[in-house]
């Protein structure tokens, strides 16, 4: 997170050439905070500002697509943690004075983002053994 | 049956309108509720890293996603350090961990393996707020307080 005019801005860095690569759908919702890599960096996840909301926000940056995860109104989100495959997601909230984890499953929403090499398992009929 | 086919129409068309959306988990979030309250959330691989309290105290938990049980972590956690933020890699080994202890705020690495505790040393003196480690566990991510400005410092990890 850098500041940028007075609000915190999430930066996307490559490293280690340090190359700024420009992020789609999170200009315009700063403060962000609580940002998360997958494991190629094809998913970009953080917290943005919409209304009086913090709202868990994921950018495929191979797509273009953006994945918003409304949280019901009771809820204010405080972080957020993306699984390097983008299997999972685990939001921490603020709830009635506490504070809870709670998970989601993003298999339906978003294709693994696997390390170079590691080959997805299983496939349909007529899959080699 | 009239009413079951409209039924079926109604709701495959507003599941059409609105797209998947990501699904909670329901029996790890019941499982974490009765953890007491949670915050702090690293997930890797089958892992999720987290600092739970009860009645005051707050400790790191590491759970498996998989079993859906938390798992014991001889060595990590102290009855007087005070920790503030963890990270745990794909492989559930390493843990990453900044915790206050005696007044100060350190770094350490877990390795659940060897059941070890490795201090991690501020180059240049800092003081650690968040630490999150690499999927591969080689390297990690720690913003530090330097001369009242947040710096992010990238650590190799032998």
């Amino acid at each position: 997170m850098v500041e940028r005019s007075g609000r915190a801005t999430l930066l996307l860095q490559e490293q280690p050439s340090g190359t700024v690569i420009r992020l789609r759908h999170f200009q315009g919702h700063q403060p962000h905070s609580s940002p998360s890599l997958s494991w190629t960096g094809r998913y970009v996840a953080a917290l943005v500002q919409q209304g009086a909301q913090r709202v868990p926000l994921i950018e495929d940056r191979a797509t273009g697509a953006l994945h918003r995860l409304p949280l019901p109104a009771d809820r204010t989100a405080v972080r957020l943690s993306l699984a390097p495959d983008a299997r999972r997601l685990a939001v921490q909230v603020a709830q009635a004075g506490q504070w809870r984890v709670q998970a989601f499953d993003l298999a339906g929403l978003l294709e693994p983002d696997l390390p170079g090499g590691v080959a997805i398992q299983g496939g349909g009929p007529g899959a080699p053994p | 049956m009239k009413r079951l086919v409209c039924a079926t129409l109604l709701g495959g068309l507003l599941s059409g309108c609105m797209g998947s959306m990501p699904l909670p988990i329901g029996p790890l979030n019941r499982q974490l509720e009765s953890l007491g309250a949670n915050r702090d959330p690293s997930l890797s691989g089958r892992w999720l890293a987290l600092i739970s309290g009860k009645g005051g105290r707050e400790q790191v938990m590491l759970v498996d996603l998989e079993l859906q049980q938390p798992l014991p972590l001889p060595g990590l956690n102290r009855a007087d350090a005070q920790p503030l933020s963890v990270s745990v890699d794909g492989a559930g080994d390493r843990i990453a961990l900044v915790r206050q202890l005696e007044g100060r705020t350190e770094l350490v690495l877990y390795r659940r393996s060897l059941q070890s505790l490795q201090p991690i040393a501020m180059v240049p003196s800092g003081v650690p707020r968040q630490v999150q480690l690499q999927a591969d566990g080689r390297q990690m991510a720690v913003q530090v307080s330097r001369g009242g400005l947040w710096q992010v410092d990238l650590v190799q990890i032998p």
